[in-house]
């Protein structure tokens, strides 16, 4: 297969970036799309030129590094994957394809398609843990869990942290990616204890550093290559309601 | 950028609680609106005009509404605004994440809405407020009980020779009044211009009311403010159909048991309310 890629390059954070047109050919329909950039790669660094940087590490959907904008879809056309497991066969022959970075505030441009989601980072430094203080491992089963609870926590759960929720939104809100991290926690009895002081300061973190605000679109439902729910989102504004209403610092 | 240091969060329920407000009004409104294709002449229109304009209650719900509308419409403009800013560099594609047509156009539709409601208040809320000149009604029982006051006052010779002149001339006009300007019951004057009112009511008659069934009814059958009306309602539709479903998920209603009811409240609200509207325009021009 051979396609008409079109990258957006960015030498450094500082430096404007535009968009390099180049022509690939010879792309078996097997390729993952992180291969057909790898083989791009290879032919650049043949004529001695910059390769395409872009983010990736695993390359079996677990680890949430790699995320592309691709033809409009934050990783790409195929839902519920991430970038390394799309195909090439999802695209047809000489397709044109246009692969920008996630664009958002709070995730600024490294180099070409690398952005900086350290953001997320410092919103689950901001509450998205448990404070257990250490001693003898507590028997399982201990604490009864309902298995709705259990599977609806697990589903929050395997949100990845890849920001193709911001990528997608409109409006650059990070409000699933919160919403799954602070539901993980809020449906379980160990996270309930310090729920509402969570609740409110990931929130807080998430305004904080520029994230929008969340308009209902659901885009970042479609986009997530984890399926994550937006059933997380309203849990987060009921949890962020109670919290704001009964804590003992009002407002 | 932060316009207003409040989460958003906060600025959305803030948002959504004003919007609960305005969608209580709506079918209120379009109950009172859907009077005039009662075929009495405008009887039961006039009596809920009369109704809106003069009950405290409603005087002070009408203060209500009003701020709720102000402070939705800078509320969502705030959002938007900051909104804009989060993705300060746009992307070179256009989003094609599949999303419902109401989600995506909100703020353009809140924006025909607006635009619209400037129109309205023009033609209706201005002449009520008599800072625009429009059609007028009176009773004729109070014309008759204010004549008859002057005429007491003229016997005992308290009215200068002007206004006894002018008290005859009423008396002549209001004898000669045309069947149009009178409604159906024959309890009413109807369709006056506030020249007219001085005319058959006298100059200083001030009991009379703006004539809502002769201006709407003027104004819907002219076909470009009826096709507007009918796209604005194409709108409100679109608006309606995500407002009801954003609102229940931004107080974190969620719930297998209560979602289809939401649905239900959300489907109603922007299909019978925009259709029971339309349906005023096209009976009056067709």
């Amino acid at each position: 297969m051979k396609f008409k890629l079109n990258i957006w390059r960015q030498k450094d954070a500082k430096s404007k970036g535009y968009f390099q047109r180049y022509d690939i050919d010879n792309i078996s329909p097997d390729c993952s799309f992180l291969e057909m950039l790898d083989i791009l790669n290879e032919s650049l660094v043949d004529k001695f030129e910059h390769p395409v940087c872009f983010d990736n590490d695993c390359r079996e959907g677990i680890c949430g590094m790699c995320g592309l904008y691709i033809n409009g879809q934050a990783h790409g056309p195929d839902s519920g994957v991430t970038t390394c497991q799309l195909h090439m066969r999802r695209f047809t022959d000489g397709q044109t394809i246009t692969i920008e970075p996630w664009r958002a505030k709070p995730f600024p441009i490294i180099k070409d398609l690398v952005v900086d989601r350290s953001a997320f980072d410092k919103i689950i430094q901001e509450g998205g843990y448990i404070s257990v203080t250490t001693g003898g491992v507590v028997d399982g089963n201990s604490i009864p869990i309902s298995k709705e609870k259990a599977d609806k926590a697990m589903d929050a759960a395997s949100c990845i942290g890849c920001g193709a929720c911001v990528a997608a939104c409109k409006n650059a809100s990070a409000m699933l990616f919160v919403s799954a991290k602070v539901s993980q926690f809020s449906l379980l009895p160990q996270g309930k204890i310090e729920a509402k002081t969570r609740v409110q300061k990931m929130v807080s973190k998430m305004n904080e550093l520029g994230f929008g605000g969340c308009t209902n679109t659901y885009a970042c439902q479609a986009e997530c290559p984890k399926s994550i729910s937006r059933e997380n989102i309203a849990r987060l504004n009921r949890e962020f309601i109670i919290a704001k209403t009964t804590s003992e610092e009002l407002f | 950028m932060k316009l207003i240091q409040i989460s958003s969060i906060t600025k959305k329920i803030a948002l959504a609680a004003f919007g609960l407000f305005l969608l209580l009004f709506l079918p209120v409104h379009l109950g009172i609106n859907l009077c005039i294709l009662r075929d009495d002449g405008g009887l039961w229109y006039r009596a809920a005009s009369h109704f809106m304009g003069t009950n405290y209650i409603v005087k002070v719900f009408e203060i209500v509404l009003m701020a709720c509308v102000a402070f939705h419409i800078i509320i969502a403009i705030i959002i938007t605004i900051e909104n804009f800013f989060a993705r300060p560099v746009r992307y070179k594609v256009r989003i094609k994440s599949k999303t419902s047509l109401g989600s995506r156009y909100m703020i353009w539709t809140g924006g025909i809405i607006a635009c619209f409601l400037v129109l309205h208040f023009i033609n209706f809320y201005f002449v009520k407020h008599g800072l625009i000149e429009g059609k007028y009604t009176a009773s004729i029982e109070k014309v008759d009980a204010f004549f008859q006051e002057n005429a007491i006052k003229m016997q005992n010779g308290e009215l200068s020779d002007e206004k006894k002149n002018a008290l005859i001339a009423q008396y002549q006009n209001i004898s000669e009044v045309s069947s149009d300007k009178m409604d159906k019951e024959r309890k009413n004057l109807i369709n006056l211009t506030k020249q007219e009112v001085k005319k058959y009511c006298g100059e200083d008659f001030t009991e009379y009311e703006p004539d809502f069934y002769t201006m709407s009814i003027e104004l819907f059958k002219n076909k470009t403010y009826s096709i507007i009306y009918l796209l604005v309602f194409i709108a409100l539709g679109l608006h309606l159909s995500h407002a009801i479903k954003s609102l229940a998920q931004t107080l974190g209603l969620s719930h297998k048991t209560y979602n289809p009811f939401i649905v239900f409240v959300a489907n109603f609200y922007a299909i019978v309310i925009p259709i029971g509207f339309a349906i005023i325009p096209l009976a009056i021009m067709f």
